[in-house]
């Protein structure tokens, strides 16, 4: 840590690696940054009609492959694929992840592993393959990890997911410290969303959430997006941190 | 050896009755009473999301099988016959 600090400022993210990006948030993402002009390269287990009409639209700037996150050596020869086509990867966007829905007590051991694998491991691995390649060629780069505000507040029935969100966070600051720079890792932990996962929470839970929301509203995917972008696009000083958005509903 | 596996799994199964038996214990434990009705709203006679966790563990203790479920199943159970229903269906899983 007493190294002299590495003082040349990150560039914006050219070429950016999304996992999960076929629904949702992940696709939310892809999206915003097509349109801001970004080559994007995203994978999810199944591809989307929505992912197929953006690769359509933009066959020059965009790359998609069915890959599953926890298949290490496919997620291997996605990166080279989209090296060849699109350029070096020199931004990533961790976002590939699996919900839970069950009591720890009750949930069973198989799952909490899954949970484990897919949400902490598998991430752990991709950033480790990017940052390889990017340290490689002398590149800069940014890294945006997708946590949740499970990571910081408790929930029932999350116990195995805010675990692995919490671990993403941790390593995001341990990350920010060990690339000394030449990479911007950030998190951003969006609370929860009116549609897709946290339908596990339960109308009531939900409802809950919104009335404890002073922006009375749950957290939808383009207002999180911009911050995303921020991280991979804007010069800001911000590294190692985790910027929650959910409207202060934590708060 | 199917059929022989499928029989010893069903001789280990809890009747509808004998889950009811150990919910009545469950509530004893904390001084409230069981009602006859399979009616009667849990709410009422106070028997919470953990008493239902306790219970499952108890059916699990009984027959040596881990019973494993999601949430959304046990949001839906507002009952005394709900709960029997679900834990008599668990072990079918």
């Amino acid at each position: 840590m007493s190294e002299p600090a590495d003082t040349q400022l990150v560039p914006p993210s050219s070429v950016v690696l999304v996992s999960g990006g076929s629904r949702g948030l992940g696709l939310a993402i892809v999206t915003d940054l097509l349109d801001a002009g970004v080559r994007v390269a995203a994978f999810a287990r199944t591809i989307t009609p929505e992912l197929e009409k953006l690769t359509a639209e933009h066959p020059d700037r965009v790359h998609v492959g069915s890959v599953d996150v926890t298949d290490l050596r496919a997620a291997q020869s996605f990166v080279r694929e989209v090296e060849q086509r699109l350029g070096p990867i020199d931004g990533i966007v961790n976002n590939a992840a699996m919900g839970q829905d069950s009591l720890h007590a009750h949930t069973a051991t198989d799952d909490i592993a899954r949970i484990i694998e897919t949400n902490l491991t598998a991430p752990l691995q991709l950033t480790r393959l990017v940052i390889r390649r990017m340290l490689t060629k002398g590149l800069r780069g940014r890294i945006v990890n997708i946590t949740s505000i499970c990571g910081q507040r408790g929930f029932p029935g999350l116990v195995a997911y805010s675990a692995t969100k919490g671990g993403m966070d941790a390593a995001t600051r341990s990350l920010a410290r060990e690339l000394g720079g030449r990479m911007l890792v950030n998190s951003v932990a969006p609370g929860f969303f009116a549609s897709e996962m946290s339908a596990v929470l339960g109308p009531t839970q939900l409802d809950q959430i919104v009335r404890r929301t002073p922006t009375g509203h749950l957290t939808e995917p383009v207002e999180v997006t911009p911050v995303v972008r921020m991280l991979l696009r804007e010069h800001t000083n911000i590294n190692g941190q985790v910027i929650v958005v959910d409207g202060a509903a934590a708060i | 050896m199917h059929s022989l596996g499928c029989r010893l799994r069903r001789m280990n199964e809890l009747s509808r009755a004998q889950i009811r038996d150990l919910m009545a214990q469950v509530l004893k434990n904390q001084d409230k009473e069981l009602p006859a009705d399979d009616a009667a709203q849990l709410r009422e006679i106070g028997f919470r999301s953990l008493d239902f966790s306790e219970l499952a563990l108890r059916v699990e203790d009984e027959t040596g099988e881990e019973l494993n479920f999601d949430a959304p199943g046990l949001r839906r159970i507002a009952t005394v016959g709900d709960v029997l229903d679900f834990l008599v269906e668990l072990q079918h899983q």
